[in-house]
């Protein structure tokens, strides 16, 4: 990191200021976790990592009282303790700053710190002291909100501040962060990582469940790698390498780059003119957006979460009316077309939830693979499904792409992330459309998944087609992409080709700063 | 289309008897021991309630029941399969019978053509009655499960209206039309059996292929599934919600068309509420959670239950307001199951 280096890193271990042994979590046939181990030092910025479906999230839980364990022991300060529930976490100097937070949105910023810790005055709340308790914690911890904002005024960074205080407001001494980065710029996670080295620096100890091995390189002290519930690995990040870790999380050697050769872009093929979604009462959600993506090119859209990006995906496929505007396909107006006529003028997409919109979780693998082509041969004549054909078409992706199941007629629901994405992309791969818009692709899915769906992407740039990746994934956006916009409250800032972007020059954009005339 | 998943060794190792069966069990556990409080054997009320269902000589009267029964199921459970809710099946029951009884009595021509074209009408005017709560949803977001709901209560209003006023017979003292000419009656085949129970298990039998092997059935069970996957691969919901419920809606006409032409012969005010078949027939559908094979057994099942009760209520001191009981116990054993197996995930 470059704004600090000065903390001494990586100290010998002292008494275990949370340890956790020999824990057992059952989920019906499912081992979720298979006698873990874990021991955490006090002031120690610890990683837990692992792919999806490898226990941390059922770990975190047990550790913060979410969960009971069927089997183990979980120490803090060397006593053993049993968490009834998430009250009793806290009561105990535990904290969690959860991937979604849990705030109340329309309330202000110091309602949200002391709810169910209110400082009172007899029955009243004493909101002088609790306003200033609030200042006071924010800014003693360098954690500057303004304890009377409004919480759904604020971004997502400092909503995030919300969540941290919110923790030491109740004198939290180890602190779990889920996925705390996923949602931030990276000027936002920079200062989160100061925030953590100081709370570290003042004998707090850190949890921090990622996926993201740079993070995981810059920030802490050890990590401990989980597998099939496991833990497989537990190493000293000083003398590791992000290398290392892949292969102890997936049991193979990834790669982590993405080959891909010269662009030749062609003609355009997706195209949207002066697309613009209103918002009730407020500045447009979408204001005025041009984007051309030509054939043979992959256009990155960054941004952080929040700016307009889905709305503007939502419009482009015909989810979403637009209040002015064109969107063209293959140079065809389809404005006025819905989701079908789209679909048959030339747009694929892989959307941002594959949970809620891409699936039907409680339906087979051949009846998710067949939506989009089972009104047409050769799924299809007149009316009628052929359930064999279906069934051929999904065992022949199924193969193609990878997917771990245990046969075509079997529900999606129980696939992991990774492997309801595979299905997902190979849906809307296959239907070989001139245009893919792919929406958070990788989002949550494992190492390998993503190497796999990188290289399909390429292929499919390779291949002619115009691909337009949404993603608030930079080193994604920075891996795939020949061109990219940056998306901020509703415009694209600016238009940056692929070796004149870096992750400073997209984080100052993606937090609104326009580019500087160079 | 929707083959069951194929049994994997986690499913098997947690397998769970089915929740209707295990609901069914309960209610009949809780009934048995609301007979044995009044002081009747319940093994005793069963069999009665058995041999009054399935008795060889009870055959028709079980048939007869469940001929609107299971009608009033598949006009439940069609939405159900997309994950729509029809609770208006009593006004569009009522719009079918009225139409076809106003047909019937004033169009002239030949009998069995005045019969198609009362069973026509019927079935398009309720289609299109249910059609408009479908319509209220899409284009003005009024939930169509109050909608249909609500919409159903002027329809049996004015159908009260017209047979006591306008339409009324006036040489009996009874709110009810004129009797439907015989050539326009349906055709009897046994007993108190007509053509509509043939009509009927038609109508199923199409609503099963049409489930299982068309574009249509798959597109209902997508969006059943999850609306938004629907929209996402290019269905058009709005359009097929109000094919969905004109389908439904006219499946209700038919009901009360065939009830009005078949063995009432008139449109008697109240009569064709009272055995509630649109609240039986919605719970069947709710038991088979839409799909429609379990659904019409569900509806079977309830048909059979309800002819027994009256076998019972003969033949012992229970009355058969018992049977509803029980179907009603299974409902709620069933949610019970459901929320708390929701719970648990």
């Amino acid at each position: 990191m470059p704004n600090d280096g000065s903390l001494p890193t990586a100290s010998p271990p002292a008494a275990p200021e949370l340890s956790a042994t020999g824990i057992v979590k059952r989920y019906g046939a499912l081992l979720a976790n298979d006698h873990i181990d874990l021991s955490v030092a006090r002031g120690e910025i610890h990683a837990v990592m692992g792919e999806n479906g490898a226990g941390k999230s059922t770990l975190m839980s047990i550790l913060y009282g979410l969960q009971q364990p069927d089997e183990g022991r979980v120490l803090l300060r060397g006593e053993e303790v049993h968490f009834r529930s998430a009250l009793d976490a806290i009561g105990k100097g535990m904290g969690m700053v959860h991937q979604a937070f849990k705030l109340f949105h329309s309330l202000s910023v110091w309602e949200n710190i002391v709810y169910g810790a209110e400082p009172r005055r007899g029955v009243f709340i004493d909101r002088a002291a609790a306003r200033r308790a609030v200042a006071d914690l924010a800014a003693r911890h360098r954690l500057a909100v303004d304890p009377d904002a409004i919480v759904s005024k604020l971004s997502v960074g400092v909503r995030q501040r919300v969540e941290i205080l919110k923790a030491l407001y109740r004198d939290a001494r180890i602190l779990i962060l889920d996925e705390p980065t996923a949602v931030l710029t990276p000027q936002e996670r920079d200062s989160l990582f100061a925030v953590m080295r100081h709370l570290a620096a003042e004998g707090r100890t850190i949890l921090f469940v990622t996926h993201k091995l740079h993070e995981v390189m810059a920030i802490t002290d050890r990590v401990t790698v989980l597998r099939d519930g496991r833990v497989v690995e537990r190493m000293t990040t000083a003398e590791t390498n992000p290398r290392e870790i892949v292969r102890a999380m997936t049991g193979r050697s990834v790669s982590l780059t993405v080959e891909k050769g010269l662009s030749h872009p062609g003609a355009t093929l997706l195209e949207a003119i002066d697309l613009t979604i209103a918002a009730p009462g407020g500045k447009p959600l979408v204001d005025k957006i041009a984007l051309k993506v030509r054939g043979g090119e992959i256009v990155g859209l960054a941004g952080v979460a929040g700016n307009g990006q889905s709305e503007l995906v939502e419009a482009l496929v015909g989810l979403r009316r637009l209040d002015g505007g064109k969107v063209l396909v293959g140079g065809i107006d389809v404005t006025d077309s819905d989701v079908a006529a789209r679909r048959a003028a030339g747009i694929a997409y892989i959307p941002e939830d594959r949970a809620s919109v891409g699936s039907a979780l409680a339906a087979s693998a051949a009846d998710n693979l067949a939506m989009g082509f089972h009104r047409t041969p050769p799924l299809a004549r007149g009316g009628l499904i052929d359930a064999a054909a279906v069934a051929r078409r999904a065992r022949a992706l199924i193969a193609k792409f990878g997917v771990k199941i245990a046969s075509e007629s079997a529900p999606v629901g129980s696939l992991s992330g990774g492997n309801l994405q595979k299905v997902v992309v190979a849906r809307e791969l296959s239907h070989a459309a001139p245009a893919l818009i792919a929406e958070q692709p990788t989002r949550g899915v494992d190492v390998g998944a993503i190497e796999f769906i990188h290289g399909q992407l390429v292929a499919e740039r390779a291949a002619g087609r115009a691909v337009l990746l949404v993603s608030s994934e930079l080193s994604e956006i920075l891996a795939l992409s020949d061109r990219i916009l940056v998306m901020y409250e509703g415009r694209v800032l600016a238009d940056v080709p692929q070796d004149k972007a870096n992750e400073e020059t997209l984080g100052l954009l993606m937090a609104g700063r326009a580019p500087e005339a160079a | 289309m929707s083959a069951a998943p194929q049994p994997d060794a986690r499913a098997l190792s947690r397998w769970r008897p089915p929740s209707a069966a295990i609901a069914i069990l309960f209610a009949a556990l809780v009934g048995g021991a609301l007979v044995l409080a009044s002081g009747v054997n319940p093994a005793e009320a069963y069999a009665q309630i058995f041999m009054g269902a399935f008795a060889l000589d009870n055959w028709p009267n079980t048939l007869n029941w469940a001929t609107p029964l299971v009608g009033m199921t598949l006009v439940a459970a069609i939405p159900l399969r997309g994950g729509m809710i029809n609770l208006g099946g009593d006004g569009q029951l009522i719009i079918g019978a009225l139409v076809a009884a106003i047909v019937a009595i004033y169009l002239p021509g030949p009998g069995p053509l005045v019969a198609i074209a009362a069973l026509i009408a019927a079935a398009v005017a309720a289609g299109l009655y249910a059609a408009l709560a479908a319509w209220g949803e899409t284009r003005h977001g009024v939930p169509m499960l109050i909608s249909s709901l609500l919409l159903s209560y002027p329809a049996v209003g004015v159908a009260s209206y017209i047979v006591r006023f306008p339409l009324r017979d006036t040489t009996t003292g009874l709110p009810q039309t004129a009797l439907v000419p015989e050539g326009a009656r349906l055709m009897a085949l046994n007993g108190v059996l007509n053509v509509g129970l043939i009509l009927i298990a038609a109508i199923a039998a199409l609503v099963l292929f049409v489930d299982r092997r068309t574009v249509v059935g798959y597109e209902l069970h997508m969006r059943g599934i999850n609306l938004r996957f629907a929209g996402y691969g290019g269905v058009r919901l709005d359009r097929q919600a109000m094919r969905i419920m004109f389908v439904s809606g006219a499946i209700a006409g038919l009901v009360g068309a065939i009830i009005v032409l078949g063995s009432q012969f008139r449109f008697i005010d109240d009569v064709l509420l009272t055995p509630s078949y649109t609240w039986s027939g919605l719970m069947a559908a709710l038991l088979a959670n839409g799909e429609p094979a379990g659904a019409i057994l569900a509806g079977l099942f309830f048909a059979a239950l309800q002819t027994g009760g009256f076998a019972m209520q003969r033949e012992t001191s229970v009355p058969r307001v018992l049977t509803m009981v029980l179907q009603s116990i299974v409902i709620l054993f069933l949610a019970v199951r459901h929320g708390a197996g929701k719970s648990r995930e």
